[in-house]
């Protein structure tokens, strides 16, 4: 009978056809379910070897049950199978007598012996205790497998609710990847433009720190002013009209609203600080430069001028007493934190 | 024609009876879980999305089981008991399904099953015991 070769192949056939892994789960569900079917009947102890012998067969019974239903589909022009092509499959594998083979073309499905036989049985057990299979197993195929991973990941177009573009493309399919992993798109957040408004914005930014920028500088000016030696700072300038123009400027800029008019007025003295500056670093080549000073050496903002000139007459008078050169490199390092601060809306305003 | 009427009323009643049963077939719940099933009839090409159809495969398999495992059972019961030793101790054997049983019970559904001998003492191990006789 068929059977009989099948059983040959069947188990040999199974783990090549399918992967390993999910031909040993399924075939371990299979075997629990043929314990609990036996023990329904009466057994008590099972051995091995009968048990994963019926297990196969089991098995085979249901792939050789889908197989003629299936094939009894096709034949009739259909892919999907009803309940007419498991009764002829059912009757097929049927190892009865020819006799009681049954054409179903003029009866109905229930003249078949096989399907009575299946509907008693139903009955019977019915009567009895339902022992449904114990443990829950799991919604499979599960792959495990890495490359099955990657794939599994993907959704399909169902799951991810799209409609796939083109008729052609089924919707069980993996769906396609968003065009911004493969397209260049644009991603900022479009806002309404207003350029005569942040012109506005940025010109109040830039006169809040002018205005921030010039109260540091009138402090710094005044402590120096009053900290001694005021006319001798400005004196070393040239003719001390720079510095009567910085204060004219300053005293001007209050009044002021426009924020280019600072790098105007400043540009004169930036120009002449500029020039000192060079000139005193030749100067300084010259001599043996101290320490705090190197730092500040770099500056050209006009805010720097007059506080390296002071810095550079007190690191002149090198006789001093030690603590007051303390003193001097604390207060310079706090005034060139200071600086470095006021340096960048003044970068800003430079710009 | 009457002849024609009366079968189409059996079929009317067949169709009735057999939709009852595909509906009773869904309170009862087979041993074998249904997605087992559905497992092997897709790897054999079986495609149908009704659960009752799945459902009736799994019954058909469980009785298939089912009526092997019993006629095992009763082969194993018509084996003669053991040999009892303690005299308190009753007729009551162990039910073990063993490879002969099954085989015999097997061979009824013209499969032979046969497990092997441990090892071959003989040239005549192994051959149906009625040849080995002769």
């Amino acid at each position: 009978m068929s059977l009989e070769r099948r059983t040959h192949d069947g188990e040999r056939k199974d783990p090549s056809s399918s992967s390993s892994s999910s031909y040993e789960f399924t075939h371990a569900a299979a075997k629990a379910a043929v314990a609990q079917i036996c023990e329904s009947v009466g057994y008590n102890h099972f051995k091995d070897p009968p048990l994963e012998s019926l297990t196969g067969f089991a098995i085979q019974y249901i792939l050789q049950l889908g197989k003629s239903a299936a094939s009894f589909a096709n034949l009739n022009g259909r892919s999907q199978c009803n309940v007419f092509d498991i009764v002829l499959a059912l009757e097929d594998l049927s190892s009865g007598e020819e006799e009681e083979r049954v054409s179903l073309e003029s009866c109905s499905a229930l003249r078949s012996v096989k399907l009575r036989e299946v509907i008693d049985f139903v009955k019977i057990s019915d009567g009895e205790e339902e022992s449904p299979f114990l443990q829950t197993l799991p919604r499979f195929p599960v792959s495990y497998d890495e490359r099955r991973k990657r794939m599994m990941m993907v959704p399909s177009f169902v799951e991810v609710g799209e409609t796939p573009p083109g008729k052609h493309i089924p919707l069980w399919l993996p769906a396609f990847p968003d065009p911004h992993t493969y397209k260049e798109t644009p991603m900022w957040i479009e806002r309404g433009l207003d350029p005569r408004g942040d012109k506005i914005e940025q010109a109040r930014q830039r006169r809040k720190a002018e205005r921030a920028l010039l109260s540091l500088q009138r402090k710094l000016v005044c402590r120096i002013s009053s900290g001694g030696g005021g006319d001798r700072v400005w004196g070393d300038m040239d003719g001390g009209t720079v510095k009567e123009e910085i204060r004219e400027e300053a005293e001007s800029e209050e009044e002021k609203v426009d924020g280019v008019s600072v790098v105007e007025a400043f540009a004169p003295a930036l120009e002449a600080a500029r020039d000192e500056d060079q000139m005193a670093w030749k100067q300084q080549k010259k001599k043996k430069k101290p320490v705090g000073l190197s730092k500040l050496r770099g500056e050209k903002k006009f805010l720097g001028e007059p506080l390296d000139l002071t810095l550079q007459m007190k690191g002149e008078d090198r006789p001093l007493s030690l603590r007051e050169e303390d003193r001097d490199d604390k207060r310079r390092r706090a005034e060139f934190i200071l600086r470095q601060c006021m340096e960048n809306p003044a970068d800003l305003n430079q710009l | 024609m009457n002849h024609g009427q009366q079968s189409g009323e059996a079929k009317h009643e067949d169709d009735a009876a057999l939709t009852e049963f595909l509906a009773s077939l869904m309170d009862y719940t087979p041993t074998i879980p249904d997605d087992l099933v559905e497992h092997y009839l897709a790897q054999s090409g079986f495609q149908c999305p009704d659960v009752r159809l799945i459902r009736l495969g799994a019954v058909a398999t469980q009785k298939f089981v089912a009526d092997v495992a019993s006629d095992a059972l009763q082969h194993c019961k018509a084996r003669p008991a053991p040999v009892v030793k303690d005299k308190k101790q009753q007729k009551d054997k162990r039910l073990i399904l063993t490879m002969e049983d099954l085989s015999k019970a097997l061979r009824e559904y013209c499969v032979n099953v046969k497990h092997p001998e441990y090892f071959a003492d003989s040239p005549s191990t192994g051959i149906d015991p009625a040849t080995r006789e002769e």
